[in-house]
C-alpha cells in the first residue's frame, strides 16, 4: 500500500507542475480582466519551439527561454486583438488555440519520434538526500526537475507580485474596475498588455515543461487538453494563487488516479447487501474515463457557488472579466 | 513628419464593407497560408489548384464537399442562432457528441423501417443536444453565469462520456476496438437518387430556410434580434430575456445534436472513440462569417467543407499535413475579428509634415 501511495503521490506531483504553470499564467491574465482561451495553443507552441531549440543547441535552458518568448508572442497577438481592437476575448482565444494546434502539428511533423535529454531530476543540495527519504511524499516532492521546483516557487512569487507590489495591485485594479483605475492614473491598456503577455509566457513555460522535462519528446497535440484544464483550474481556484496549487494537486490526483484506478479494487464482497446496486455504481464512478470528467464538473460547481454567493466579494471573479475597455465608451 | 491616426466610431457600416469582409477575409487567410505552404516547399498555386479547382470540378470532390457541408451547416446554425441574441455557444462540439450518441443508441436498439427510424434518430439527437446545453442555458438565463465557459466545460465532459460509452455499454460485443456496432441499413442516411448527394443536404437546406424565416419574419425572431441588440431596452419593452435565452441556446443545442446524427448516420456509420470531428469549433468561424444571415451561414459552411475536403486531397496528393486546414481556420477568424474593428471604427491616417522653419505662417502641428 505504501508503494502504491508513493507512486500515486509521484504521479500527482508530476501531473500538477504543468497545471500550476499554465494556471498561474491564466490567473494573471484574468485578474487584469482578460480571459485567455488560447492557453492550449500557447502551450503547444512553447512545447514545440522549446523542443526544437533544445534539439538543435543542446541547451534545455535556451529551449525553455525560447518557449517562454514564443508563448509571450502569441499572447501579444491576443492582447492586441482584445485590448487594442476590442475583439471578443473568447473568439480570439479559440483562434489562438486553433492557430497553435495547427502550426505545431503542421511544422512539428518532422520532429516527432525524436527524444532529447531534457531537464534532469535533481535533489536540493545538502538537505536533499534526507528529504527524499520522507515516506510517500519524499521522492515525489524532492526528486524533481528544476521546472517542478520553479513552479512551486512561482506560487508565492505570483502571490507576492499581485498583492504586495504596486504593479500587481494596479493589475488587479484594472480587472476589477478599469474606469476607476484609469481615473486614478493607472494605464489600463499597459497593465492589461503586461498581464496577458506574462500569462502567455507562463503558458509557454508550461508547454516546454511537458516536452523538455515531463516527456522528453515532441508529439502533435501532446498537451492533450491540459490548457483547458488550466482555464477550469483558475475558476476552481477562485482567482487566488494559493488555491491554484491546491487545485493543481487535486486535478493532478484525478489524473494519477486514472492511471492507478485499475489497481484500486473497491467493490464489495459477493455476500454484502446491495452488492448489485453498489458495485455497478462504484464501477461507473471509478471508471478512469468517467473520472477524467471530475475536474470539469467540480469546476462547474465552484463556478455556480461563486456566482450564487456573489455577496462574498472576497472570492468572486474579477468584475471586469471579459469586458473590453475603451475610454470613449459611454 | 508625423503620423496621425484618427480612430472614430462609425455610425453606419458601408454596404461594400458588410458584404466584402467575408471575401476579403478568406483571400487574406489564403495568402498567409501560402507562406506555410512555401515553407514546406510546396507550390501554393498547385496546392490551391488541388484544394479548390479539383474539389469543385470532380464528381468525387463535389459529393464529398456536400457530405461534409451537412454537419457543418447544422453546427453553424447551432452557433449562429444564439449569436443573434449575443450568446456564444462555444460548446456545439459537445452537443454534437450527445446527438451522435442518442442517434447511435436509437439506431442500434429500435427496429423500425427507415422512414420512421431516421426521423426518430434525428428527433432523439436534437433532444439530446438540447438537453446537453440545458444546464449551461439555465445557468446563463437564470443566474447570468457566462455561457462561454460552461458550454466549453461541457464539451470535455461529453467527449469523455462518448469515450466511456464506446468502451462500455455501446461497444460492439464482438469487437475489441472502442467503437459501437455498425448501424443497420435502415439507420443510415441514403443518397439522393440520380444526383448521388447525401440526403442530409435537403434537411440542412430546409433548416437554413426555417432559421431564416424565424429570424427575419417572426415575432420570436424579432425578439431574439432585439435582445441581442439591447437587452435592457428589450426587457423594458416587456420581452422575457430568460425565455429568449433558453430558446436560442436550446435550439442551438438541438441543431448541434442534429449535426451529430447527420454525420453519424450519413458518413461514419458507427460511433468510434476517435470520432472528434471538431465541427462544433469550426462552427464558430462559420457563424462569424455568416453572421449576416442563415443563408450566409450555409455559404460559409460550404466553403469550410471545400477546404476540409481539399485539405485531405493535398495531404494525399502533395504530402501537405492536413493541419494546414487548422491554420486556415485560425487565420480566417483572425482576419474576421480584425475587420470587425474596421467596421466599427473608421481609421484616418494623416501624414503631417514637420513645420518648415523657413516658411512663416505654417500652422502649428497639433500636439
Amino acid at each position: 500500500m505504501a508503494g502504491l501511495a508513493a507512486g500515486l503521490a509521484n504521479a500527482t506531483v508530476n501531473a500538477s507542475t504543468v497545471l500550476i504553470l499554465a494556471g498561474l499564467g491564466e490567473l494573471i491574465s484574468e485578474r487584469a480582466g482578460v480571459l485567455n482561451l488560447g492557453v492550449e495553443g500557447m502551450m503547444l507552441v512553447g512545447a514545440l519551439s522549446g523542443f526544437v531549440v533544445t534539439w538543435v543547441t543542446g541547451s534545455y535552458w535556451l529551449g525553455m527561454g525560447i518557449a517562454i518568448t514564443a508563448g509571450g508572442l502569441m499572447a501579444l497577438l491576443h492582447a492586441f486583438l482584445c485590448i487594442s481592437l476590442n475583439s471578443d476575448q473568447a473568439v480570439s482565444g479559440i483562434m489562438l488555440t486553433l492557430l497553435g494546434t495547427g502550426l505545431t502539428t503542421y511544422f512539428g511533423n518532422d520532429w516527432s519520434g525524436r527524444s532529447i535529454d531534457g531537464f534532469p531530476e535533481v535533489t536540493i543540495p545538502v538537505v536533499g538526500e534526507y528529504l527524499v527519504e520522507i515516506p510517500i511524499l519524499g521522492s515525489a516532492l524532492f526528486q524533481s526537475t528544476a521546472t517542478d521546483y520553479a513552479a512551486l516557487l512561482l506560487v508565492p512569487v505570483v502571490w507576492l507580485f499581485l498583492y504586495r507590489t504596486n504593479i500587481g495591485l494596479e493589475l488587479i485594479s484594472v480587472g476589477e474596475d478599469p474606469e476607476t483605475a484609469d481615473t486614478m492614473g493607472v494605464d489600463v491598456f499597459k497593465m492589461r498588455y503586461l498581464a496577458v503577455i506574462l500569462g502567455g509566457m507562463f503558458a509557454g513555460a508550461a508547454g516546454a515543461h511537458l516536452s523538455l522535462a515531463f516527456n522528453g519528446i515532441w508529439s502533435a497535440t501532446m498537451t492533450a487538453g491540459r490548457g483547458w484544464i488550466a482555464v477550469a483550474l483558475v475558476i476552481f481556484a477562485r482567482w487566488r494563487p494559493g488555491r491554484i496549487l491546491l487545485g493543481a494537486y487535486l486535478f493532478g490526483l484525478f489524473n494519477a488516479l486514472q492511471l492507478y484506478s485499475q489497481g484500486l479494487n473497491l467493490s464489495l464482497g459477493p455476500g454484502a447487501p446491495l452488492v448489485g446496486v453498489v458495485n455497478p455504481v462504484l464501477e461507473f464512478v471509478l471508471n478512469p474515463t468517467i473520472m477524467s470528467t471530475y475536474p470539469y464538473l467540480v469546476t462547474l460547481l465552484v463556478l455556480v457557488i461563486t456566482v450564487v454567493r456573489a455577496e462574498n466579494r472576497e472570492l468572486a471573479q474579477p468584475s471586469a472579466l471579459v469586458q473590453s475597455y475603451s475610454r470613449e465608451a459611454d | 513628419m508625423k503620423l496621425n491616426v484618427d480612430v472614430t466610431p462609425r455610425t453606419d457600416v458601408p454596404r461594400w464593407m458588410r458584404y466584402g469582409t467575408p471575401v476579403f477575409t478568406i483571400l487574406a487567410a489564403l495568402a498567409v497560408s501560402a507562406v506555410a505552404l512555401v515553407a514546406l516547399g510546396v507550390s501554393p498555386v498547385e496546392a490551391y489548384y488541388v484544394m479548390f479547382v479539383q474539389t469543385l470540378t470532380t464528381n468525387f470532390g463535389l459529393t464529398n464537399t456536400v457530405a461534409k457541408a451537412v454537419p457543418l451547416i447544422f453546427a453553424g446554425l447551432a452557433v449562429y442562432l444564439p449569436l443573434k441574441a449575443q450568446l456564444w455557444n462555444i460548446g456545439a462540439e459537445g452537443q454534437l457528441f450527445l446527438g451522435a450518441i442518442a442517434g447511435t443508441w436509437i439506431g442500434l436498439n429500435v427496429s423500425l423501417p427507415m422512414v420512421a427510424l431516421l426521423p426518430l434518430m434525428f428527433v432523439g439527437g436534437a433532444l439530446a443536444g438540447a438537453a446537453w446545453i440545458a444546464v449551461p442555458a439555465w445557468l446563463r438565463a437564470k443566474l447570468g453565469i457566462n455561457e462561454i465557459i460552461t458550454t466549453l466545460l461541457f464539451v470535455f465532459v461529453a467527449t469523455e462520456i462518448k469515450n466511456y460509452l464506446v468502451r462500455g455499454p455501446l461497444q460492439a460485443p464482438t469487437a475489441n476496438f472502442p467503437q459501437s456496432a455498425q448501424l443497420p441499413a435502415a439507420a443510415q442516411l441514403p443518397d439522393i437518387p440520380v444526383v448521388g448527394y447525401p440526403v442530409g443536404i435537403v434537411l440542412a437546406v430546409v433548416l437554413v430556410a426555417v432559421t431564416y424565416l424565424l429570424v427575419n419574419y417572426t415575432r420570436l425572431g424579432y425578439e431574439i434580434t432585439f435582445i441581442g441588440a439591447n437587452d435592457t431596452a428589450a426587457e423594458h419593452a416587456g420581452m422575457s430575456k430568460f425565455k429568449i435565452y433558453m430558446i436560442v441556446l436550446m435550439a442551438g443545442g438541438a441543431m448541434a445534436g442534429v449535426a451529430g446524427v447527420s454525420e453519424l448516420s450519413g458518413v461514419q456509420g458507427r460511433l468510434r472513440a476517435s470520432f472528434e470531428p471538431g465541427y462544433g469549433f469550426t462552427a464558430i468561424p462559420i457563424a462569424l462569417l455568416g453572421r449576416n444571415g442563415a443563408f450566409q451561414v450555409m455559404l460559409a459552411a460550404l466553403f469550410f467543407a471545400v477546404i476540409f475536403v481539399g485539405g485531405s486531397s493535398i495531404q494525399t496528393l502533395l504530402g501537405v499535413p492536413s493541419a494546414i486546414v487548422d491554420i486556415m481556420q485560425a487565420l480566417i477568424i483572425l482576419f474576421l475579428i480584425t475587420s470587425e474593428f474596421f467596421k466599427q471604427y473608421s481609421i484616418d491616417l494623416g501624414i503631417e509634415r514637420a513645420p518648415d522653419p523657413g516658411a512663416p505662417g505654417q500652422p502649428e502641428g497639433e500636439v
